[in-house]
Order: structure tokens, then C-alpha cells, then sequence
């Protein structure tokens, strides 16, 4: 198994935030993580990257236990991560946001890595714009781009068509299925688009205040799952 | 005529490299890792003491004396922010009085160590005379201040924006969860950005240490200065460089109107008014850190 997390507890101080969550990812498939909004699916990505105060319990990528890691011994593995909100380095130009991916390679680069640029050429024409004057979209695929850097085995999405424009919203929806099937980058997205998520994803869990309430393959992500966990 | 308006303006330049030589360090510590260092200026009276040992027990030239002061006070840098400071991030309280501890203990050790009377620095010959050109006529210790000022100024320039080192503490600085997220320890990058200023600061206690005296206490008198530009600047380094030429400039055209004691007084009145109607300094990015 390619990602684990064996019974993981995390915390915002003394908060208890993910109850005990627990599942496999395959290596090359695409889990869906769904829910409403405030029910941990950010969390446990954060919980993933080791953003949180505490957690507990056993995460295992490629054999290794990397709870014990810090964040940015564990992106050395090669997590990519696209985070809430993008957190782009505004200061920085597009090229130094792509060249801070590089920093969780295991070799030196000193040239923007051609993948990066080759996918989305807007950043290719604009690597000295400073990054905060991007538009949402734009910003949107410099985060990938700067997760791609990484040369990464697994990417962490986290709600990657929030807030963007339907055109921009096909587009990187397409690169992603391009990475996840023909590159086979393992990918945990979250969602709050079903369709989005019935189109990529290989498995799902929903999340209802911070544990997992159902899981499965994308084939059992049925209207009535939807409608029990999802309608507010 | 002439003369008596552009030698003020050349003293002001002079000046000015020593407000940016004291504040530089400082700049580079608050503006990169958030600490305010209330030991800066005893990490500049560790410089100045260095120098004057380096002098006096292996009669090192003056010049060689600046590096080695950079290196010695850097690593006393990296040893208190690994023992003391790199606990206390996010608590800038804590890290305000911790540092003045520090800068207690450093001040006392040197008396107990050196004595409290005064030492002097040896400067080479070619420093301590004057050049003239024309109708200008300056010391040249003032304009080797200036230089020095310049080569420290573009060292720090290029470490931040033509290192990967550099990349990596831009990011830190603007958010270290991030840069954490693709691979950058946060900490180490700390550590070598506090030894870096307190190096900067040691460089620079080896030049005052020359201009003026060596004592226990000196760095009192650079600090309160170092710590006006940081605050005028806006906390940046761009904005220190900017407001300790602006100072020195005002500073050596009040000097020359009126008198030294004068000049120095309306700047910090100047100073004051001015972080009356804009407390975030002369040039400000405007955004909150971290």
C-alpha cells in the first residue's frame, strides 16, 4: 500500500479536530475526499503534511512511518502540496515560487523544471511577473506547478477549483486527470464538486465531523450518499 | 562656497553608513525571523573586543580583524539562538527580554574579562589621513565607513536575492508553514540568518571599535540609533538603508547650521513626529507577518 493512516487523531491545541481516521490510497489511484464544509477535509490534509499541533496514530507512505517527520522532512518524501486558498509566496516572482518546490527534491535544480512550464504556459511567458499579481486561476496552476517541482509521487489537492472560473476549472481538472493516469501521480483531492469527483476519482470517503462516515470505490459514491452527508 | 555645501553632504553619506552599518544586522534578524534583538548592541561591542584582541595578541591587521570579528561574533550568534532563541519564536515578548538578558550577561562578562577601562583600536596609517581633492577635503576613515558600508550592504543583497540560501529565507519570512511544505527547514534557516545579522553586527563593532573606544558598555550608545533606522525604515532592510542615509543627511546639515549636540536632537525629534503620523516607518509592505 502506497499511503496509510492507521487510526489518526490530530489536534488545534487541545482540540480535537480528525476522530480516529483510518484508510489506504493504492499507488496511482485517485481518492476523492468529500464533505461539508468544516467536517476535517482540509485537517487531514494539513494532518498529512505534519501542519497540525498533535497527532496520534501511524501514517505510513512507501513503508516509512512519517508521523514521527517534521513537514519539511516529510515533503522530502515527495508529497506535493497544493494547499487552501494556494499560498502563493506573493512577494516572490512566478519563477522563485516554482524553484521553492525544488527544495524537497533529492537533487539540485537550477533551471525551472520543464514539466512545470509545459503545462500551463501562461506561467511560461510570465516566470518574472511577481506571483500576487495572478489571477485566481493563474495563481490556482502556479500551486501546481509548484507542487509538480517537487518531482512529487503523490500530490495533496485541496479544494483546487474553489473560487476559480468554470473555463480555468475544466482545464485543471484535465491536468489532473493527465497526472493521475498518465503519469501515475497518486492523488487525495478534496472536493465539494461531485461531479468533479466522480470524474477523477478512483475511491472516495466523506467525512462528517472528523471521522469517516463512508468510503468505497467513486462506483458507490451514489446520490443518496450525496444527499445524506452532503445536503446542508 | 562650493566646498562648504558638499563636504557637509559627503559627511552626511558618512554618517549615514555608520547608522546603516549599526542597524544592518538588526534589520536582517527583525526583518527575517521576527526577533527583536536587544543584544545587538552587545553583539557590535563583541566585535570591537575581538578586534582589539586579534590586535593585541597577534597583531592582526586592521583590516583582516573585520572578517574574523564577522565570524566570531556570528558564531556566538548561532550558539544563543540554538541554545535560547530558537525556543521562543512566535513569542516576541519572551524573545525581547531574553535577548536584554543576554545582553546583560554579555556586557558583564566582557567587564569581567577585559576590565572596564577603556581600549583602543590601531588603525593602519592610510586610514587615518586626509584626502584632499580640489576643494573637497574628508578623512579618509570617513570614506572607508562608507565602502564598508556598501560591501556589507551588497553582501547581505546577495545572499537574499542570488543564493538559494536566500530563497529560502525570503520564504521562511513570508510563510514558513509553506516553505516548510517544500522541504525547508524552518529552524535551521533561522539559525543561520541570527548568526548571519550578529555577524553583521560584529563587523560592525570592529569598525566603531576603530572610530571611537572599546568598553563594556559601547553598544548601548549604537543600539538606540541601530534601532531608530530599523523603526523609520519600516523593519525592512531596503527601508533601513533608506532612512539611515535620510539621517545622516539631516543630521549633518542641521550639524552644519547649527551645532552637533543641536542636530542630533531635531533628527530624534524629527524621528518622533514622523512615527507619529506614520508608525509603520518610511517604506512599508503593508502586511502583517507570518
Amino acid at each position: 500500500m502506497f499511503l496509510k493512516l492507521d487510526s489518526i487523531s490530530s489536534y488545534y491545541g487541545n482540540t480535537k479536530i480528525l476522530r480516529e481516521v483510518s484508510f489506504e490510497v493504492p499507488e496511482g489511484s485517485c481518492l476523492c475526499v468529500l464533505g461539508r464544509n468544516g467536517v476535517g477535509k482540509t485537517t487531514l490534509l494539513k494532518t498529512i503534511m505534519g501542519l497540525m499541533d498533535k497527532t496520534t496514530g501511524r501514517i505510513e507512505l512507501h513503508g516509512n512511518d512519517i508521523n514521527s517527520k517534521r513537514t519539511d522532512e516529510r515533503a522530502k518524501f515527495g508529497i506535493g502540496y497544493i494547499p487552501q486558498g494556494r499560498q502563493i509566496l506573493s512577494k516572490f516572482t512566478v519563477r522563485e515560487n516554482i524553484m521553492l518546490g525544488t527544495f524537497a527534491r533529492k537533487d539540485v535544480v537550477k533551471e525551472v523544471p520543464e514539466i512545470c512550464v509545459d503545462l500551463f504556459p501562461y506561467l511560461k511567458d510570465n516566470l518574472d511577473r511577481k506571483a500576487g499579481l495572478l489571477s485566481g486561476g493563474q495563481q490556482q496552476q502556479l500551486a501546481i506547478a509548484r507542487a509538480l517541482a517537487v518531482d512529487p509521487q503523490i500530490l495533496l489537492l485541496d479544494e483546487p477549483t474553489e473560487g476559480i472560473q468554470p473555463n480555468i476549472v475544466t482545464e485543471i481538472g484535465e491536468t489532473l486527470q493527465m497526472l493521475n493516469k498518465k503519469l501515475g501521480i497518486t492523488v487525495i483531492l478534496t472536493e465539494q464538486h461531485i461531479k468533479m469527483a466522480r470524474k477523477l476519482g478512483d475511491n472516495f470517503i466523506m467525512m462528517d465531523n472528523g471521522k469517516i462516515e463512508a468510503s468505497g470505490p467513486i462506483m458507490e459514491l451514489t446520490d443518496e450518499v450525496v444527499e445524506k452527508h452532503m445536503t446542508v | 562656497m562650493l566646498a562648504s555645501i558638499v563636504n557637509p553632504l559627503i559627511l552626511g553619506i558618512s554618517i549615514g553608513s555608520i547608522l546603516l552599518i549599526s542597524a544592518l544586522g538588526l534589520a536582517v534578524i527583525y526583518g527575517a525571523a521576527g526577533v527583536i534583538n536587544m543584544a545587538h548592541g552587545e553583539f557590535i561591542m563583541l566585535g570591537a573586543y575581538s578586534t582589539y584582541t586579534l590586535q593585541s595578541t597577534m597583531g592582526m591587521p586592521f583590516l583582516l580583524c573585520i572578517p574574523c570579528a564577522f565570524f566570531i561574533v556570528g558564531i556566538i550568534g548561532f550558539v544563543i539562538e540554538r541554545n535560547l532563541i530558537c525556543y521562543l519564536y512566535n513569542r516576541p515578548l519572551d524573545t525581547l527580554l531574553a535577548t536584554w538578558g543576554v545582553s546583560l550577561v554579555l556586557m558583564q562578562s566582557s567587564r569581567l574579562i577585559f576590565g572596564s577601562d577603556v581600549k583602543y583600536i590601531a588603525m593602519p596609517e592610510f586610514l587615518s589621513t586626509n584626502l584632499e581633492l580640489g576643494i573637497l577635503n574628508f578623512s579618509t576613515f570617513r570614506l572607508f565607513l562608507i565602502a564598508v558600508a556598501l560591501i556589507l550592504l551588497f553582501i547581505t543583497w546577495f545572499i537574499f536575492y542570488r543564493t538559494r540560501l536566500g530563497i529560502k529565507i525570503r520564504a521562511v519570512t513570508q510563510n514558513k508553514e509553506m516553505a516548510a511544505s517544500f522541504g525547508i527547514n524552518a529552524a535551521q534557516v533561522y539559525s543561520i540568518t541570527f548568526a548571519f545579522g550578529a555577524g553583521l553586527a560584529g563587523a560592525a563593532g570592529a569598525m566603531f571599535g576603530a572610530l571611537s573606544i572599546v568598553l563594556p558598555t559601547m553598544g548601548m550608545h549604537y543600539v538606540v540609533e541601530a534601532f531608530l533606522m530599523v523603526v523609520t525604515g519600516g523593519g525592512s532592510i531596503l527601508g533601513t538603508v533608506f532612512a539611515s542615509t535620510l539621517a545622516g543627511e539631516i543630521q549633518s546639515i542641521f550639524a552644519f547650521i547649527f551645532n552637533d549636540t543641536m542636530a542630533r536632537g531635531l533628527l530624534f525629534i524629527l524621528i518622533v513626529v514622523l512615527l507619529r503620523f506614520r508608525p509603520q516607518g518610511l517604506l512599508s509592505t503593508g502586511s502583517g507577518r507570518r
